[in-house]
């Protein structure tokens, strides 16, 4: 997954140069023109001058001297002629001892023409008539000033240039921050959700988010109306099964029945199994699972309660010492954990003499829950055995081996581990490890916008 | 003792009622969820047992309401909901105890038993003594001293709300509701009959009877 931010930059990178390359290439081409185009006209001129100032003398064509320009005295000066008659040719003085290549046609050379002294000449062209004799005009110009400042002027571009994007780049960034913000807030949001801190997203976003939001926040409530109407349709089942079971509980009890000891045991042991096997099952069918974010068990609002309903099961005397964090509240359904968390108290509060410790903690990328009584114990070669399903170990203490097979079922819901070992107060010792959801990369890290 | 018993079920109503009414209880029995609300909050009853899926309104709700007009009497609430969650919802609702389905009836008879104790705030004990009495209520007999003496149905009922009350000035009228269901005839000749009897096993001096006010059990000793 590429972040929106990174993929606007790039774009706007690469528009950015090919326009500014482009910019560049064609204001350069185009000024090279203009400019190529302006000393044509003064070349002209030049040459013009020059044929005024072939004048006939005495032995002929002659060049008045007084009539040109003084640049054409000075060697190497950027300005030079040549002209060719039929018999003889002059030469600036500033072209010193070096000779101009003649252009093939009239008019401005297109290419630039090696000249004295590292000098890139422009040359222009003029045939003429004068005096009954045609005549060649070659008049040259040095470009090499103009093309220096030129590429100055190129080079202080192109730093502007870069100083633009670099401005441009910021810009954009500040602006593609603020319009992704409300996506930055719906991505908190959900992260929110998945550690059970709301139930549903901000409605309040921009129109391109809407569906998106209302859709999210439709499909939580469709899970969790599924959730519900699936949980009240077993409790109806599981009333509607166990209140006859229960009239037949009873009257398995009955005195006339008391006659027939046999068929009163099949008969109690049967509906006993019916019972366990319904309670199990039920049970297992409520568990919501890993299915539902927006959840959580909040610590503080029901764990007291829970452990009175423990103390009031297992007798008043018995000491529960909760260390939970304040304000804990565990990603979860609620149902689920307190299920996990009423049955582990419930078995430890079986077995223990006076004292269970259950404890919370956050780590890094779980939740340890451990619960620890001071009851008699598991020997470890047996630890195995009491989670599989009704496996008892003192059948006189009912639901034991069922009580711990439906923690096991929650965790293994969860994704998380259950260990079993000695604990420091003398029972059992049962570590339950519930990893934290798994989330994409981008919604745990903090994210680059 | 006057118990109300709430149950939709008509099977396991009569099923119950007839265990309860066999331990001594005097029983009143609706199955509607509504009727079951104002008759619970009007009538004088010691215990409620409530079932939680009612027709008409759903049982944790009734209790809410008692709950809020701060009605007292324990109620054990009777569901075949299991979960802990629910469980929780039912204590937070104000259920004193809670009973899944199904069950024995032998434990919903000790689970009465002992709310009735608790509420009145005796020891959880094995057997009611009070005044130099033990109460058996599974054989329906007292001990005193070394002596085990029978009681007849009436005898042990009374008896037992007596020593439920110790101390207590407790008027005809009052017995009278608390010992006969909503049905029977309440005739305080009776109550003044079974005393006379009660007296005759246990001692004179064991119920001591105030003029124009009621009897008084266990002052004496």
């Amino acid at each position: 997954m590429r972040s929106i931010q990174r993929r606007l930059s790039m774009g706007l990178v690469a528009v950015l140069v090919v326009c500014g390359l482009s910019l560049i290439l064609v204001s350069q081409w185009l000024v090279d023109h203009a400019l190529r185009g302006y000393l044509r006209g003064g070349l002209q001129t030049e040459s013009e001058n020059l044929l005024i100032a072939l004048v006939r003398g005495p032995n002929g064509l002659q060049l008045d001297e007084q009539r040109l320009n003084p640049a054409y005295q000075r060697p190497f000066s950027g300005r030079y002629f040549e002209i060719h008659t039929g018999a003889s040719r002059w030469r600036s003085r500033s072209l010193w001892d070096s000779t101009l290549a003649v252009p093939s046609s009239e008019g401005l050379a297109g290419r630039l023409v090696d000249g004295p002294d590292e000098q890139r000449l422009l040359v222009y062209r003029a045939n003429y008539q004068r005096f009954g004799q045609s005549l060649t005009l070659i008049v040259a110009q040095d470009y090499n000033p103009l093309l220096a400042s030129f590429n100055r002027m190129l080079r202080l571009g192109a730093v502007l240039g870069l100083v633009a994007l670099v401005i441009i780049l910021l810009l954009q960034r500040l602006t593609v921050r603020n319009a992704l913000r409300p996506l930055e807030t719906v991505r908190r949001q959900i992260v929110q959700l998945q550690q059970g801190q709301r139930a549903q997203l901000d409605n309040q976003v921009p129109l391109e988010l809407e569906p998106l939001v209302s859709q999210i926040n439709h499909l939580l409530r469709h899970t969790e109306d599924n959730l519900k109407r699936a949980r009240h349709g077993i409790g109806n089942l599981g009333h509607a099964l166990k209140t006859p079971l229960a009239v037949l509980v009873s009257m398995s009890a009955r005195d006339e029945l008391a006659q027939h000891p046999d068929v009163q045991q099949t008969l109690r042991e049967q509906l006993d199994y019916i019972r366990q096997r319904l309670e199990h099952e039920l049970r297992r069918a409520r568990l919501a699972g890993d299915q539902l974010p927006g959840v959580y068990l909040d610590c503080d609002a029901e764990l007291p309660t829970l452990c009175s309903l423990v103390r009031h099961l297992h007798g008043a005397g018995l000491f529960i010492d909760c260390q939970v964090p304040v304000g804990l509240k565990l990603p979860w359904d609620r149902e689920d954990m307190l299920e996990l968390l009423g049955n582990l108290l419930d078995n430890a509060g079986k077995w223990a003499h006076a004292q269970i410790r259950l404890v919370i903690q956050i780590k890094a990328d779980h939740y340890l829950i451990t619960v620890d009584d001071d009851g008699p114990g598991v020997p470890a070669t047996r630890r195995e055995e009491i989670l599989n399903r009704g496996a008892r170990l003192d059948e006189h203490i009912t639901g034991h081996g069922l009580g711990l097979s439906i923690v096991r079922d929650i965790v293994d819901s969860c994704g998380g581990t259950l260990t079993l070992a000695e604990s420091s107060l003398g029972g059992l010792h049962i570590q339950i490890i519930l990893p934290l959801k798994k989330r994409s990369p981008l919604l745990a890290s903090t994210p680059s916008v | 003792m006057r118990l109300l018993l709430v149950e939709d079920s008509v099977a396991l109503a009569e099923e119950v009622q007839a265990g309860l009414i066999r331990q001594g209880y005097a029983v009143d029995w609706l199955a509607d969820g509504r009727d079951a609300a104002f008759q619970g909050a009007v009538e004088p009853y010691d215990l409620i047992v409530l079932d939680l899926g009612l027709p008409g309104r759903s049982g944790l709700d009734v209790l809410r309401e008692w709950r809020s007009q701060s009605l007292l009497t324990p109620v054990l609430v009777l569901t075949a909901r299991d979960g802990w969650a629910e469980r929780i919802d039912g204590l937070k609702a104000g259920a004193d105890d809670y009973l899944t389905k199904p069950f024995h009836p032998e434990e919903l008879f000790l689970r009465i038993q002992a709310l009735l104790r608790r509420s009145r705030g005796l020891a959880n004990q094995p057997s009611l003594r009070v005044a130099g009495l033990s109460l058996d209520e599974a054989r329906q007999c007292v001990q005193q001293g070394d002596a085990i003496i029978e009681l007849t149905a009436a005898e042990f009922r009374l008896l037992r709300y007596f020593m439920l009350h110790p101390g207590q000035i407790l008027s005809k009228t009052h017995l009278g509701e608390h010992l006969y269901d909503g049905e029977s005839e309440r005739d305080s000749n009776v109550i003044e009959v079974h005393v006379n009897h009660l007296r005759k096993k246990l001692g004179r001096d064991i119920i001591e009877t105030r003029r124009g006010q009621g009897y008084r059990f266990g002052t004496s000793v």
